[in-house]
């Protein structure tokens, strides 16, 4: 199979991850929850995956990376965390429904920052436009749709300037672009773990800027005796027992990246040119991409002239290429960008692909729609 | 006979990362859970490293800002007795 379907789910990871879980399975119980050797195993491999997210990702105290089930899970912590009934929050054009959802079922004041594609200008007027008086504001890194890399800096900048406390989506960049999460100042950054940090499905991190409120509550091993959730990090928001292997497959991803994310930044974009470069020339597709490399992530969204887009991903799944069609869960990116009726078919790419891969994987797509 | 005690922390993660700061001043400690008859709020975690270490450990501890809790020492008979840090 060739996979080119990594913005959901990376298929392609290193074989430590798979080594590290089953390691887990077998030396491993539940951290913080005895002393005995299988406990602290556990305890330490929790612990080293902790430190290792915070240099990855420029957090000084590891404590404030939290283990969650995946985006979503954070997301909803962050929100939860920063969003009562009523409040108005800025959010992008470009949002997936792990965050507009939350914000729907708060009963938030959405202040929609719509921008065209690939035009980070317009999007800093709207968001400097809107963040008055907002409460949150919460943004893509980079849009699961388009791979359109958001201004995220200058929006954090705008952000601190307002007061407005920011969440950041980073569900698309972890692992791949260079995320700063003391640098941007956020209130929280969420990613999933099994994206671009090539761990496994069921783990994902947030990163907090604030303690935040708890989301769940439960038993965390510490401070038992009292009723209320306990007050430090990263107990507050880790009720219940951790995913011992998938928090230790997710630190073989970490691990893997530690040295390299710059080299799959480099080689997600190298990918993704010359998959345009296979792609721009055929009359019958419409690519979604920009010329400026350093505006768009591994991520390549087109619509077919000739064919819906569920069909022709089901003709490619049927001739051994794997990619997403539809909506990608994003219904307001698709708004932004006009393609909500008809969704796209979107590619996405992995460190692990290769050259040969795109070109056959081309070659099937020319041949599907002759 | 060495003598040993037991730093106090407020989670099992503040004490892993106080373990990671003694262990780059050359300080051995391992983490331990505290018995329940020196945590006020049950359930908690500690350092234990060498008595003659502790003036050390608790300087090399402050200079990080990793923030710990009350400190033990372990008495022959297995019991812990507070210490002025």
């Amino acid at each position: 199979m060739i996979y080119l379907d990594s913005a959901a789910t990376s298929y392609l990871k290193p074989r430590n991850v798979e080594r590290a879980m089953i390691a887990a399975l077998h030396h491993m119980t539940s951290p913080g929850r005895g002393g005995h050797s299988l406990a602290m195993n556990a305890a330490d491999a929790v612990y080293r995956c902790r430190a290792e997210a915070a240099e990855l990702f420029h957090m000084k105290e590891p404590e404030r990376v939290i283990f969650t089930m995946n985006a979503t899970h954070s997301l909803n912590i962050a929100i939860r965390s920063l969003v009562k009934p009523g409040d108005p929050v800025v959010i992008s054009g470009y949002e997936h429904n792990a965050v507009t959802r939350p914000l729907h079922a708060i009963g938030a004041k959405l202040r929609v920052a719509r921008s065209p594609l690939f035009c980070p200008e317009a999007l800093l007027e709207e968001v400097q436009r809107l963040l008055p008086g907002a409460k949150a504001m919460v943004c893509t890194h980079v849009s699961n749709v388009f791979g359109y890399v958001l201004p995220i800096q200058e929006i954090a900048r705008l952000c601190r300037a307002e007061g407005v406390p920011l969440i950041v989506d980073a569900s698309q960049s972890a692992g791949v672009l260079e995320v700063d999460a003391s640098k941007w100042g956020a209130a929280f950054v969420a990613m999933p773990g099994h994206k671009g940090l090539l761990g496994p499905q069921g783990t994902g991190l947030l990163l907090c800027g604030m303690d935040g409120a708890p989301l769940l509550f439960g038993g965390t091993g510490s401070q038992s005796k009292l009723q209320e959730m306990p007050a430090e990090l990263p107990d507050r928001h880790e009720a219940g027992t951790h995913n011992m292997p998938g928090i230790s497959g997710l630190a073989a991803g970490i691990e893997y990246l530690l040295p390299r994310r710059a080299q799959v930044e480099r080689r997600e974009r190298a990918l993704l040119a010359e998959l345009v470069t296979l792609l721009k020339r055929n009359p019958d597709l419409e690519l979604f991409y920009d010329e400026k490399i350093e505006s768009q992530a591994g991520v390549l969204s087109l619509r077919c002239r000739s064919m819906d887009a569920e069909t022709l991903a089901q003709k490619l799944s049927e001739r051994g290429v794997a990619v997403r069609a539809g909506l990608h869960c994003a219904p307001l990116a698709h708004e932004t960008v006009g393609t909500l009726q008809t969704g796209t078919v979107r590619l996405s790419l992995s460190p692990f692909n290769t050259t040969r891969e795109l070109e056959a994987a081309v070659n099937i797509l020319k041949g599907v729609l002759r | 006979m060495q003598r040993s005690c037991l730093i106090l922390f407020r989670s099992l993660t503040y004490a892993q990362r106080g373990r990671l700061v003694l262990e780059r001043s050359g300080i051995t400690a391992t983490v331990r859970k505290a018995p329940a008859a020196v945590t006020d709020r049950g359930c908690a975690y500690g350092l234990k490293l060498r008595t003659d270490r502790l003036s050390q450990a608790l300087t090399a501890l402050r200079s990080a800002g990793a923030d710990h809790g009350r400190v033990f020492e372990y008495q022959s008979d297995g019991t812990l007795r507070e210490v002025r840090a």
